[in-house]
């Protein structure tokens, strides 16, 4: 009742709203694609207006990718959610256990004539988005995963020929590159790359039931010897002066590659279109090194990046739009589009193909190192994770990564802390979501 | 309330409504909200919700990141507070006794009161950026190891230095016009007294400052607490590792990044009760005033 | 002799550093906003004049599909003001007529109603914020003007402006008036709006100020690009450019905020003796 007359005093008090007329159905994504990204989204808008008439699709920026699923869902609450929004990895928990908020993708699209068939995606790329019977909930959309990008000058200088394949390989160049002038390496996500994909690259269980896959109630595993080892080094090297820490945000460790202050740079596979534009030097991409000591056949990493998830509380008609222009983004000319606008992986074994046949990694070799290393064989825990809470967990790891490079707190005790935290938010989650 | 009024009519309540309805819909019904919801577990999209009593405050208060956005917060207030002021009341002083140029001073003192706090935070971003910042190079240049994106200290230097330096403006006005207006034989008199400026300074100028000070010192507090978060959200973020992150700031990431409704309900209304206590330790030690 | 002088150079070199310390930041991102991004990323920021002023101011405010993609600085510009005005005129308005109820009338209500409207100052919006956008999208109010305004006004700090300068108002006035028979709305248009012109002034000057400069609400209540104002378009340039990708714009950066900058200094500098007068007027 409040509701309806607080309605009606808005309604009547209404001083200028901003509506756009349209004939077409409109279909409404909330995408977090900012800069050259968000260009090549309005494109792909202007390319599906122009394909056909019944539909309007209108893509907003709405910040990043946690501004983007914040406004979201306060949408949603306010049942003023779009059709489409674009959710990233750490936040899939949070949408996909809220029963009944969005409408799984490969549901809508057999639903709406629009055709939906599992094999038709890379196998690196099906699973993330899936439940824990492997039912596409989300549609991956922007998908990439972490390369090490190097700076060939540097090497050269430095009397290297090729970048380094494991991280033993790692310790024996990071002082020659020293020795040139250059800080070995610096990392953009530190969660991303060094936790989550340190475990699938190495085959290393993240969590409890199946990574959270089966249940909400679920543990952390961070605290193992393999991941402790391993920012144990990562804290040496940044003593020895073979590891920069330039800040939080992606761009200041991007940025500190460009300005050569290091040799390389542990990025996306989606940075590669960026890099092209602004380093003035000659690079090359390579996949994410393992440690030899730990597996000797590496396995394929996560696709990061965030998918596009169909909101429920629409109408029939309106659905039909969003699967008609889900089958458009996942046509083959699409993915080929977005691949080589942007770098990200494209998602189907027929885009790849395409992209194959018209020679495109011939003349882009760099382009294709991202799809092979997801491409890697999998095992049993390379397929991903579904962890709730997971934006805070990484808060906690940041927050804790912080306080070992700062010599605060030793490896072990940052990792009891990160176990600690990290169990407490799922806990809360389990007991939210149940 | 004046001793002369209008007699009772409905006349009052018109001219009071417009006030009254506003605050019930945007002001009332969102508190009451934010108050019920710190007593729900609800998820994140509000389609299932329990009752849980104190649970949210039990998992978010006294837990040690919350003790260190409280830590952080008293101290930040305090040295913002101490500091604006400070040299607010120094930059008056001066401003008041010189003769020459006091117009322009006075215009390019108080200016910076017009620039938002999120821009002050994006300036001072960029000259801390390691890139291309030049303080960052004259810092280390000087032989400090600075480093505000690993080391917590440098961080809270920098948020500091930004919120004092937005501050200093309204401190600077409030305290020009209170030194304007303390009677000029007051100040000749206390001239021949006392030839020291500085033991005049503290004996005369700074007593007559005080009401103005005590008041200051509640809207420091106050802008301290909630209006640096445009600051810290273009600056550090919170980083490194939540050193720089205030109450508010922590109700927001919890709330709209970690979308985490009950707890950071929770915290709201903890920090509601805070600015509350503060309110009435204004009203006890300083009279009525109330301002913004 | 000596002595004073000592002291009076001492006291313009402590004004002169105070002043260094209050404009060089601005200046310096005045001066960097007319650099092309490169200068600025290979060279860092800039104290003096390049030549990229016409070009850069001209890219944000006018080419749409820059860095904001569809948005262009002149219509985050043409937001700003519709705040910053319609702002100050609401919360004029609304506590000019309320603080006139609570001075100059006896009603049954009126304690407990000053104590709702008091209880507005503990509050600030940022710890009510998410019920705060549940109201205001359950009305249908997103992306509105009138959502993003109202809600603002509603913390009441003009009604304790106008309380209190209602209450310095002799009592003369009102018995003078009431000789005369005037009624209560008659008072408050002919005589008590006129005497507090100078106060409203004020008022409208710091709350155009503290209006133009909201973030947190615009932040999350806009969700469509086209109603950015130039604060939020500051905040989104800034998440651009901690992304990373292509070569930071911050020129582009800086241009934004000198613009966002420019309105509220120039009414400040402009009105500066009525915005100050209010300022300190307000605190008795």
């Amino acid at each position: 009742m409040l509701k309806r007359t607080l309605t009606a005093i808005g309604a009547f008090s209404c001083l200028a709203t901003i509506s756009v007329a349209n004939a077409a159905t409109e279909v409404q994504w909330w995408h977090a694609m900012g800069g050259r990204l968000g260009e090549v989204v309005d494109e792909i808008a202007v390319k599906y207006n122009a394909s056909q008439s019944e539909y309007k699709l209108v893509p907003t920026y709405k910040g990043g990718y946690e501004d983007t699923m914040t406004a979201g869902i306060a949408a949603f609450r306010a049942k003023q959610q779009p059709h489409i929004l674009q959710i990233f990895d750490a936040g899939a928990a949070t949408i996909i256990n809220a029963k009944g908020a969005t409408i799984a993708v490969a549901d809508l699209m057999a639903e709406h004539g629009a055709g939906f068939n599992k094999e038709d995606y890379l196998a690196g790329v099906r699973n993330f988005y899936a439940d824990s019977d492997g039912k596409m909930i989300g549609m991956p959309f922007n998908s990439s995963t972490p390369l090490l990008y190097y700076n060939k000058e540097a090497f050269k200088k430095a009397g290297i020929a090729t970048p380094p394949k494991t991280w033993e390989e790692f310790e024996a160049i990071a002082p020659k590159l020293k020795e040139a002038g250059y800080i070995a390496l610096a990392q953009s996500h530190s969660p991303w790359i060094f936790t989550e994909n340190f475990h699938s690259r190495h085959n290393l269980q993240m969590a409890t039931a199946n990574n959270g896959y089966d249940s909400t109630d679920v543990k952390i595993m961070y605290n193992n010897p393999e991941l402790k080892m391993h920012w144990g080094k990562v804290k040496e090297w940044l003593d020895k002066g073979w590891y920069g820490y330039y800040g939080r945000a992606w761009g200041d460790n991007q940025d500190a590659f460009i300005q050569k202050k290091t040799a390389m740079w542990l990025g996306s596979s989606g940075s590669f279109g960026g890099l092209t534009k602004s380093a003035e030097f000659e690079f090359g991409g390579s996949f994410l090194p393992y440690w030899k000591s730990i597996v000797d056949e590496p396995k394929g990493t996560f696709i990061g990046g965030a998918a596009l998830f169909a909101m429920s509380g629409h109408d029939d008609e309106e659905y039909k739009g969003v699967a008609d222009f889900m089958k458009f983004l996942t046509s083959p000319e699409m993915q080929y589009f977005w691949h080589k606008e942007t770098g990200y992986v494209p998602i189907t074994n027929a885009a790849y193909d395409l992209a194959k046949n018209d020679g495109y990694y011939e003349t882009t070799p760099d382009a294709e190192i991202g799809i092979l290393q997801l491409n890697q064989p999998g095992g049993d825990w390379t397929k991903g994770y579904r962890l709730g809470y997971y934006v805070q967990i990484r808060e906690v790891l940041y927050k804790h990564f912080d306080d070992i490079f700062a010599g605060k707190l030793s490896v072990d005790d940052a990792f009891a802390k990160i176990e600690e935290e990290s169990n407490d938010l799922l806990e809360r989650f389990n007991a939210t979501y149940n | 309330m004046k001793r002369v009024q209008f007699s009772h009519s409905p006349i009052p309540y018109l001219f009071i409504a417009p006030q009254i309805i506003i605050i019930c819909i945007f002001f009332l019904w969102p508190a009451a909200q934010a108050i019920y919801q710190s007593f729900l577990l609800e998820d994140a999209f509000g389609l299932s919700s329990q009752f849980v009593w104190f649970k949210n405050y039990k998992d978010t208060i006294l837990t040690d990141a919350w003790l260190q956005s409280a830590g952080f917060t008293l101290v930040f207030s305090f040295l913002v507070t101490f500091l604006s002021l400070a040299l607010a009341m120094l930059l008056a002083v001066k401003a008041n006794e010189v003769i020459q140029g006091a117009r322009t001073y006075k215009t390019l003192l108080m200016w910076a009161y017009a620039i938002a706090p999120p821009v002050a935070g994006l300036m001072g971003n960029l000259m801390f950026n390691p890139l291309i910042g030049d303080l960052y190079y004259f810092l280390n240049a000087m032989g400090w190891d600075f480093n505000h994106k690993l080391d917590s200290f440098d961080a809270g230097f920098v948020v500091i230095l930004i919120a004092v330096w937005k501050q200093v403006s309204v401190n600077f006005i409030f305290f020009l016009s209170g030194l304007q207006s303390i009677p000029k034989s007051v100040l000749e008199a206390a001239t021949i007294d006392c030839k020291s400026n500085l033991r005049r300074f503290w004996t005369m100028t700074f007593p007559l400052l005080a009401p103005t000070t005590f008041f200051l010192v509640v809207i420091n507090i106050t802008y301290a607490f909630f209006e640096t978060f445009g600051i810290i959200d273009t600056t550090t973020g919170g980083a490194p590792g939540g050193s720089t992150s205030t109450l508010v700031y922590k109700v927001f990431t919890d709330g709209f990044r970690g979308n985490d409704l009950g707890g950071s309900s929770a915290q709201s209304v903890v920090l509601m009760l805070m600015v509350l206590a503060l309110t009435v330790i204004q009203f006890r030690f300083i009279e009525r005033k109330v301002h913004y | 002799m000596l002595k004073l002088s000592w002291h009076a150079i001492s006291g313009h070199l402590i004004l002169i550093l105070g002043a260094i310390f209050m404009t060089a930041p601005v200046w310096v991102a005045f001066m960097s906003s007319t650099h092309s991004a490169e200068t600025l990323f290979r060279e860092g920021l800039q104290a003096w004049p390049g030549g990229h002023f016409f070009e850069n101011y001209n890219e944000v405010l006018f080419v749409e599909g820059g860095v904001m993609k569809r948005v262009t600085a002149s219509m985050m510009l043409w937001n700003s003001l519709l705040l910053g005005i319609g702002f100050a005129i609401g919360k004029v308005v609304i506590s000019t007529l309320a603080a006139y109820a609570i001075v100059y009338f006896r009603f049954r209500l009126a304690t407990p109603l000053f104590w709702i409207i008091f209880m507005t100052l503990l509050l600030p919006l940022e710890v009510r914020i998410i019920p705060s956008y549940e109201v205001v999208a359950g009305m249908g109010l997103l992306d509105t003007h009138t959502g993003l305004i109202l809600p603002l006004i509603a913390s009441a700090t003009g009604t304790f402006y106008f309380r209190q300068f209602y209450k310095s108002v002799p009592e003369e006035l009102l018995e003078a008036a009431r000789l005369d028979g005037a009624n209560a709305w008659q008072f408050f248009i002919d005589i008590l709006i006129p005497i507090s012109k100078t106060m409203i002034a004020a008022i409208l000057i710091i709350m155009f100020v503290v209006g133009w400069n909201q973030y947190l609400w615009p932040l999350i209540m806009t969700t469509n690009e086209d109603n950015y104002t130039l604060v939020i378009g500051i905040k989104q340039i800034y998440q651009v450019l901690s992304e990373g990708g292509e070569l930071p714009q911050f020129q582009k950066a800086y241009a934004l905020t000198i613009l966002a900058t420019l309105p509220p200094v120039i009414v400040v500098l402009v009105f500066q003796s009525w915005f100050v007068k209010g300022l300190v007027e307000s605190e008795k």
